[in-house]
């Protein structure tokens, strides 16, 4: 009573409140999944995770469900119409005009206009009931082989069908929360074939350009559900992801199966790239961790990175390479990764990922936003 | 339509034929009244000597707003949040990575440690061991204290140190981003723990300045000390109110000098100072008997009393030399000075106080509070000056230089009043008027940019240049840190205050304000989750975003800051940094916010405004916008009235508050080209300006009255008019203002600004009703038909 008739003195700026204290109507927000981004000048300096190229254009993706682009080499970005307001982790462009976005929420974000416009292919729900769909499948083949077994191979059986059960029970439980976890990667080979890697080891594969996804986590060896982080495609054809407790797994058949390698680093890896050789992969993460294997992973080789930062991102062009991370750190290599040169940006806020612009500047995202440098990192103007 | 009492064209105010009945109780029992107004001084005067500085937060900000009601309903929750001071030491040469520095630095934190009133637990700096560096390794966190346990001063330690500063995080928040000085923060208890007695600002800023700044800028010449922080900034605020003892010895020199240069009498400069004085006493006494202090808005009051005082003690006085002139005895002077003055004295002086209590429509105890100091105040000079001082006089008399003074001024007095009688000519007059429509269309163009609210940069309370304000500029130079915050609560149902909704509510307002004009950053437990969730993924920035998952939400939080849950969960705060606090900023993001809480409040989650210093301010604002406008009809309403009832014309009412309204639209004007803002300060100025400046009006208009109706023709009677009161206006102008002036001076910037204003109001008013006033009254007036009225009444 008080309230309201302060309030009709008070005039406009009060209104929202006195329906605040008023009774309070079964309002709220829609989910983030369903709330488009804010259009906003802030993109841009805000936290980007993730930038590539759609012809001569620059694509980046980051917090909020900002994507934007820029068509003068990243002088200037305008942001894209983007459904979702989720933190968005990884990007790729198929082609020209086609892009894939992934993010938290486990959404897929398609794109076939150069990334203009955005719309969602999967959510988090959907990649969710994908993964419990499979794991009864196993639960089922599991019941099978436990009929069929005997002794103490049975009993063994009974062990690991009572943890997919459980794994199962987990799945259900976090899809009642929502779609809960994120996927980290995506990568896509042609407009049609492509796969997406996430939390807790998901691993998603479509080859009708996303319309259809399959869960094909089951092919890997990572019964622990441990993070993948990174997946690339190896000059050669193979097909590499990297992940948490330093798993690598190598696929040659694309996609089909994979193998598990064993590295000399039992961190967290958040990086792969190819460093344009045949067979030739370059792994990094934790700590200034960077390995190197010119046999698809078989054997590594640690290189002295000089740094201790998380190694986040990079990128191969000829001989250069280029990795970057937390702390501002930026390594460059010129002889293809066999020695690295790091730098370390004046402002050390953490770099996600760059990408080759004008002659040999970089174009760096991450916790600041974009950034145009020169090819040792530090910034233009 | 009769009227006996403008029997004979004489005013009935200015000379009752009778002897009143209150004059022969007054002067049948002289001494035995002064003896009673002896010991009522003794008594009043034990009681205003005794009086306490007092800079109560609460009575500054309007209670009764809703801001404020849910900003006090929630200040438990929000403890600590406010409450602290940051000082900045500051390594003049060089940087801060060296074993002089670090050593200072040391002892400073030491100190404070032990200073009463710091919140230990919660003290930082690069000495206490909750400043870590945390960094991320295959086994999840390592961290340590940023200055190594090895700590010794040598090179390998100091550039261990600067290694772990990179690492810890706290640059910008600790330690600067030129590396030039850190912080120590200490939080503040309101209250002592140990001993339940609240925090003495006066006090804790006093040991401030002697146990850390003036002791250790003494012992390392290479240091810089800065300090900020609420409980500093009353403290300077109370040591501002200790400066106004020499501003009060100034003002009651000056008085004295004019006042002697006025009556050229010894007894008639110190009685009517010395009055005015007891007045003073009185007031103060009275306040403190009624369990007030000194804020720093009631401490100018008695000058106000005095200045008051002081203008009316001199028409007693002009009147009594008068009288002596005459050859009464002083007795006689006495009582027939005090028969011809005490009904427009009493007039002008409750006009006086119905002025100043307008200002009890603003509900902010403060101003409310001044209403009631001054109206005692005036209330007081009317015992004072009219009656105490006319007994006094009445022993003493005037002397004979004082009365030879008054029968001398002649010839080059009447031709001064002469040439400025040609204010009511009638070719000079519309000239006058011309000028006036002039003035007022420059008023009214120049105060469209009159804003509300404190303009300046920093803590408006203080001046611009303040130590305080150098301080303040200093941290917001070199630390990513705003001044102005805008605190906007979120409750919740018991327990729920971490919810996934929740956060993601507040991280929603938080981006829709970061996205709105004037707003620098924002914090919420929103943040500490996503960061957090970030750390505890190894760091990976993929991470940063709210998790649905509650599991992770509590890990994420567990270690939050205090202030930003309180204990049952019911209430976590969103932290609005702003850019400045002006009322355009403060309005649009109090709109956005309310708007925002409108659309998404829920019986999960309801966003409440407003506290921190930004909140206060946009309640005060918004009590202070919609109070002006109220507050200006109502006094020009009283004023209008009493003029009314007084004249029973409502010519002559527009004679008189035509000029007061053009002072007020000056005034306005030149607050907005001085950037000077409506605010709790200034607003009471235009009801006193309005509320004193009428006293002007009263009595040229009284006395113009009555010569007209001998009469006169308008140019004559004027002249009349300005020969016997000119200069007891004149007078009364100079000594308000200089009873006001000094404040330009003072330390406290809202004090200056009032002083500014009020010097400005009452001399204005004065040359409004000396110059304006005659011209109106050429154009308003008809002296046939008022003459033809009283004779009609005759």
């Amino acid at each position: 009573m008080a309230t309201s008739l302060m309030c009709k003195s008070l005039g406009a700026a009060c209104l929202g409140l006195s329906m605040a204290c008023a009774s309070p109507v079964a309002l709220a927000l829609a989910d983030v999944i369903e709330t488009p981004a804010r259009a906003t000048d802030l993109a841009p300096e805000n936290l980007l995770t993730d930038v590539d190229r759609a012809g001569d254009r620059m694509v980046a993706i980051g917090e909020r469900g900002h994507i934007i682009f820029s068509d003068d080499q990243g002088q200037s970005w305008t942001q894209a119409e983007v459904p979702v307001s989720v933190t968005l982790t990884s990007l790729d462009f198929a082609s020209e005009t086609h892009g894939w976005a992934v993010g938290h929420s486990g959404v897929v974000l398609h794109s076939d206009d150069a990334g203009e416009s955005w719309e969602v292919q999967i959510t988090g729900i959907e990649a969710a009931e994908l993964a419990i769909e499979s794991q009864e499948e196993a639960i089922a083949e599991m019941e099978e082989k436990v009929e069929a077994a005997t002794g103490d191979e049975k009993a063994d059986l009974e062990w690991a069908l009572d943890d997919l059960y459980f794994a199962l029970e987990n799945m259900q439980a976090d899809l009642d929360i929502g779609p809960v976890n994120p996927f980290l990667d995506v990568l896509f080979l042609s407009e049609q074939n492509g796969f997406v890697i996430g939390a807790y080891g998901m691993l998603f594969h479509t080859s009708d350009g996303g319309e259809t996804w399959s869960d094909w986590s089951p092919k890997l060896d990572n019964s622990q559900n441990f993070h993948l982080n990174a997946i690339t495609e190896i000059t050669g054809g193979a097909l590499a992801i990297v992940g948490e407790a330093g798993q690598i797994h190598v696929s040659v058949d694309g996609g089909q199966s994979w193998e598990r390698r064993e590295g000399p680093y039992p961190g967290s890896l958040f990086g792969v790239i190819g460093t344009g050789r045949i067979n030739e992969i370059l792994a990094f993460g934790l700590r200034g961790t960077l390995m190197l294997s010119t046999d698809l992973g078989r054997s590594w080789s640690m290189i002295t990175s000089g740094t201790t930062a998380t190694l986040t991102d990079g990128f191969s062009e000829d001989d250069r390479i280029v990795l970057v991370g937390t702390n501002g750190a930026v390594l460059v290599s010129g002889n293809g990764g066999e020695t690295f040169r790091s730098y370390i940006r004046g402002d050390r806020l953490g770099v996600m990922s760059a990408m080759p612009a004008s002659g040999m500047d970089l174009l760096l995202v991450g916790e600041g936003g974009a950034e145009l440098t020169d090819a040792k990192g530090k910034n233009l103007k | 339509m009769s009227n006996p009492k403008h029997d004979k064209g004489e005013h009935y105010l200015t000379t009752p034929k009778a002897e009143p009945f209150l004059e022969r109780l007054i002067f049948n029992n002289r001494a035995g009244i002064l003896i009673f107004f002896l010991f009522v001084t003794a008594f009043l005067g034990y009681n205003a000597v005794k009086i306490q500085p007092d800079a109560s937060f609460e009575r500054m900000i309007p209670l009764e707003h809703p801001y404020i009601v849910n900003m006090l309903e929630h200040r438990d929750d929000l403890q600590n949040l406010g409450n602290f001071v940051r000082i900045a030491v500051e390594a003049k040469e060089g940087d801060i990575f060296t074993a002089e520095y670090m050593e200072t630095l040391k002892q400073i934190t030491d100190e404070v440690f032990y200073l009463n009133g710091v919140d230990r637990s919660g003290l930082k700096s690069l000495w206490t061991s909750n400043v870590r560096w945390v960094e991320v390794t295959e086994q999840g966190f390592q961290g340590g204290t940023v200055i190594p346990d090895s700590y010794d001063g040598s090179e390998v330690s100091l550039e261990q140190l600067r290694q772990n500063v990179l690492r810890s995080n706290e640059v910008g928040r600790l330690i600067a981003d030129n590396f030039q000085s850190t912080i120590v923060y200490a939080p503040l208890y309101e209250t002592n723990p140990e001993t339940g007695e609240p925090l003495d600002y006066g006090t804790f800023s006093r040991e401030l300045e002697e146990k850390i700044r003036e002791k250790y800028e003494g012992q390392n010449p290479n240091i810089d000390i800065h300090i900020v922080g609420f409980a500093k900034k009353v403290g300077d605020l109370i040591e501002g109110i200790g400066s106004i003892a020499y501003f009060a010895a100034i003002t009651i020199g000056l008085t004295t000098l004019l006042l002697f240069w006025y009556s050229r009498c010894l007894t008639g400069t110190l009685v009517p100072i010395l009055t005015s004085i007891v007045a003073v006493f009185w007031q103060l006494g009275t306040l403190r008997l009624l369990g007030y202090g000194l804020d720093p808005y009631s401490v100018l009051v008695p000058f106000l009393v005095f200045a008051i005082g002081i203008s009316h003690g001199v028409q007693i006085v002009n009147a009594m030399a008068v009288e002596a002139a005459k050859g009464f005895d002083s007795v006689t002077a006495a009582r027939l000075a005090f028969r011809a003055l005490y009904i427009p004295g009493m007039l002008a002086l409750i006009s006086d106080a119905f002025g100043f209590l307008t200002l009890f429509f603003i509900e902010i105890d403060v101003i409310r509070d001044l209403a009631i100091a001054a109206g005692i105040g005036v209330a007081f000079v009317i015992i004072t000056n009219l009656v105490m001082h006319v007994l006094i006089m009445s022993y003493l008399g005037i002397s004979k230089g004082g009365v030879r003074h008054v029968q001398n001024r002649g010839e080059k007095q009447d031709r001064k009043w002469r040439t400025l009688s040609y204010f009511s000519h009638p070719s000079v007059a519309p000239i006058s008027l011309l000028i006036a429509v002039i003035g007022l269309g420059l008023g009214l163009y120049y105060k469209q940019d009159l804003k509300i609210g404190d303009l300046d940069r920093g803590a408006p309370e203080l001046r611009p240049d303040s130590r305080y304000n150098q301080d303040n500029a200093f941290i917001i130079d070199n630390y990513s840190t705003s001044a102005d915050v805008l605190v906007v609560m979120v409750k919740t149902p018991k327990e729920e205050c971490t919810q996934y909704d929740v956060l993601r509510a507040m991280d929603s307002l938080q981006w829709e304000l970061q996205n709105t004009p004037g707003v620098q950053s924002s914090a919420s437990l929103a943040d500490v989750s996503k960061i957090v969730t970030k750390a505890l993924n190894e760091g990976n920035w993929k991470w940063f975003e709210i998790s649905r998952n509650q599991t992770i939400i509590n890990a994420s939080i567990r270690n939050a800051p205090s202030g930003l849950i309180n204990t049952d969960c019911s209430l976590t705060p969103v932290l609005v940094f702003l850019e400045d606090h002006k009322a355009e900023t403060l309005e649009t993001v109090v709109e956005r916010v309310a708007e925002f809480s409108g659309k998404t409040s829920n019986e999960q989650h309801t966003f409440l405004l407003a506290a921190g210093n930004a909140g206060v301010e946009a309640a005060t604002n918004e009590v202070i916008s919609s109070a002006k406008d109220k507050m200006l009809i109502m006094v020009y309403g009283v004023v209008s009235l009493l003029c009314l009832l007084t004249f029973r014309s409502i010519r002559a009412v527009l004679c008189i508050v035509v000029p007061l309204g053009l002072t007020s639209i000056l005034c306005e004007a030149i607050m907005a080209v001085s950037g000077i803002g409506i605010k709790v300060a200034t607003l009471p100025v235009i009801a006193l300006g309005v509320g004193i400046g009428v006293d002007y009006g009263i009595y040229i208009y009284s006395k113009l009255e009555k010569f007209l109706l001998e009469g006169k023709t308008l140019q004559d009677a004027y002249f009349e008019t300005l020969k016997s009161t000119g200069k007891a206006v004149v007078f009364t102008g100079v000594t308000l203002g200089l009873g006001v002036v000094t404040w330009i001076f003072s330390p406290i910037k809202f004090q200056a600004d009032m002083g500014f204003l009020l010097f400005f109001m009452f001399l204005w008013n004065m040359v409004g009703a000396i110059w304006l006033l005659p011209a109106l009254a050429r154009f308003l007036l008809r002296p046939d038909r008022m003459l033809a009225k009283a004779r009609a009444a005759k």
